[in-house]
């Protein structure tokens, strides 16, 4: 089933959107159980050049300190933090400054490969915050209560083909820009036709889940000049099944829901506030307003800080 | 009169719908307070009370109720009124998909919009919509009534059985084995009897207006000899 939701604070100034997202999401647990994740955008205040790696890491003797000299080839350590999580994993978390973006995703797939670690992501305007289990614990193990932010995207996992794991959780993160992630609730039946082309031109699949191959579809079609709005309305037309899912990026969040209406997507906003999620009751943890509006079939809707922007 | 409240606020659906069902042995009318959009409110009840849920519903509110009365002053999620089978829901605000989904009888009124497929497979009953009604309004329909007193979406009546619906507004295009045909003077007698009954204040004109569907046929898939008798 899963749930999905997305708020932002119009004035793009810094608000509690963690812990606004948190309360979006525990309302939307009953969705899905597995696993649940957050992008929090706009409140890490890294300086240009600086990103943050997200890194999770078996408990085992040696995997840390192989995973830091690893980094230390192509940047030093500004700043680190350890999260013990659970089922013998700790994540490890590290502040690096690059030459270039381009320079991101070769050192995550090299830090790949050391076994039993694996990089969750690597962001520069966000913080994605990603576990197994519900909603409020995973809330309380990372503190998402107190993450400030402009806006945020999140999701609750049912999961249904794919294994159930701290990876495989929602938000999945594109590298072919910066900073692109979806949340997704459904199926996309024509995935090998939408993944295909995409292998073709270069682009890197790390898993066989159909929301990595939405978010590549996205950062694919954003890096081509396809604003966010155009880039949805055209997912829509190329993507088969039951699905609604919603984008964040930089600049904004954006929802797109299947051409049957097969999965729902509401929304509400204010002179404050754009805010979309699965169900109402998930709105009503950002908003007090009767007038809820029901996403049609096919239809997108999108809230930019500056609208047409090209990524 | 015997009224009493129930806060929802911190109760799960099981232990409101559980006090409903108690409550509804002694009172005539339970005003459920922050509902808080959630899930089944008032499923199942089979009692002739009324219950005014003073806030938005979640999914499935009222679904199989029989006699109830339910009014919500707020929205309501995907399938409000699923397989009702006597009663009344009256909804203040929206619905998501699939209001009176497989509702056997009873009526549900929609004060606003109502999103995709609305009254599928609804056998009998009525299901009235004050805004615009979404895609496939009507898919399956095997019975009763569906009036639209906005525009209704691409594909109405996809392969609709028997029943018909009723439009004031545009009608987007038309699904499988759907066709329009004008309203009798029949029809729109039982539309002034019943659209003013739930605040539809229509001037006398607009009556004339509605466009009704109907199937093309009973049987379109499975030939023409049936099985009914």
């Amino acid at each position: 089933m899963c749930g999905i939701a997305g708020v932002v604070y119009k004035d793009k100034k810094l608000h509690p959107v963690g812990s606004d997202m948190t309360k979006m999401l525990d309302a939307l647990q009953h969705r899905g159980p597995d696993s649940a994740g957050f992008s929090i955008y706009g409140g890490l205040g890294l300086e240009n050049n600086e990103y943050l790696l997200n890194i999770e890491i078996k408990e085992k003797p040696g995997l840390l300190e192989a995973v830091k000299e690893l980094v230390k080839v192509v940047s030093p350590i500004k700043s680190e933090e350890i999260i013990p999580s659970v089922e013998n994993y700790i994540i490890y978390r590290c502040k690096i400054s690059l030459k270039s973006f381009s320079q991101l995703k070769p050192l995550i797939r090299d830090i790949d490969r050391i076994e039993g670690v694996i990089v969750l992501n690597g962001s520069h305007s966000f913080e994605m915050i990603k576990d197994v289990g519900y909603v409020l614990d995973i809330a309380k193990r990372y503190d998402t209560w107190s993450k400030m932010g402009t806006h945020a995207i999140g999701h609750t996992r049912f999961s249904t083909e794919s294994i159930v794991d701290r990876y495989h959780a929602h938000p999945f993160q594109s590298y072919i820009i910066p900073d692109i992630t979806v949340v997704h609730n459904g199926q996309i039946t024509n995935y090998w036709n939408i993944r295909d082309p995409l292998e073709r031109k270069g682009h890197i699949f790390e898993t066989n889940n159909d929301t990595e191959c939405i978010v590549h579809y996205v950062a694919d079609k954003l890096s081509m000049g396809y604003s966010l709005e155009e880039t949805l309305e055209q997912s829509v037309k190329d993507m088969d099944g039951p699905y609604s899912y919603v984008v964040g990026t930089p600049n904004g969040v954006g929802i797109a829901k299947d051409q049957l209406g097969l999965r729902p997507g509401v929304m509400a906003e204010n002179d404050d506030v754009f805010a979309i999620a699965s169900e109402e009751v998930s709105l009503r943890e950002v908003m007090d307003t009767t007038y809820v509006e029901q996403i049609s079939p096919g239809e997108v809707r999108v809230y930019e800080y500056n609208e047409n922007k090209k990524l | 009169m015997r009224e009493i409240e129930i806060d929802a606020e911190s109760k799960t659906p099981r232990e409101i719908n559980r006090d409903l069902k108690t409550l509804a042995e002694e009172y005539d009318r339970i005003i459920i307070k922050n509902p808080n959009a959630k899930h089944y409110l008032s499923a199942g009840l089979t009692t002739p009370v009324e219950v005014i849920i003073d806030g938005s519903a979640g999914y499935f509110a009222g679904t199989m109720i029989h006699q109830a009365s339910i009014k919500i002053k707020g929205n309501a999620g995907w399938f409000a009124g699923d397989n009702m089978t006597q009663g009344e829901l009256i909804i203040e605000g929206s619905t998501g998909d699939g209001v009176g989904q497989g509702i056997y009888g009873g009526n549900v009124v929609v004060k606003r919009d109502a999103g995709s497929r609305t009254g599928e497979i609804m056998k009998n009953g009525t299901i009235i919509i004050g805004g615009n009604s979404g895609f496939m309004s009507g898919i399956f329909m095997m019975g009763g009534r569906i009036i639209v007193l906005g525009d209704i979406a691409e594909d109405a009546g996809e392969s609709i059985i028997r029943g018909a619906i009723y439009v004031l507004g545009e009608i987007k295009s038309l699904g499988k084995n759907a066709k329009v045909v004008e309203i009798n003077e029949e029809d729109k007698k039982d539309l002034k009897e019943l659209l003013p009954a739930y605040g539809f204040d229509l001037e006398d004109s607009k009556y004339s207006k509605f466009k009704k569907i109907v199937p093309r046929s009973k049987r379109p898939f499975y030939g023409q000899d049936s099985e009914e008798g």
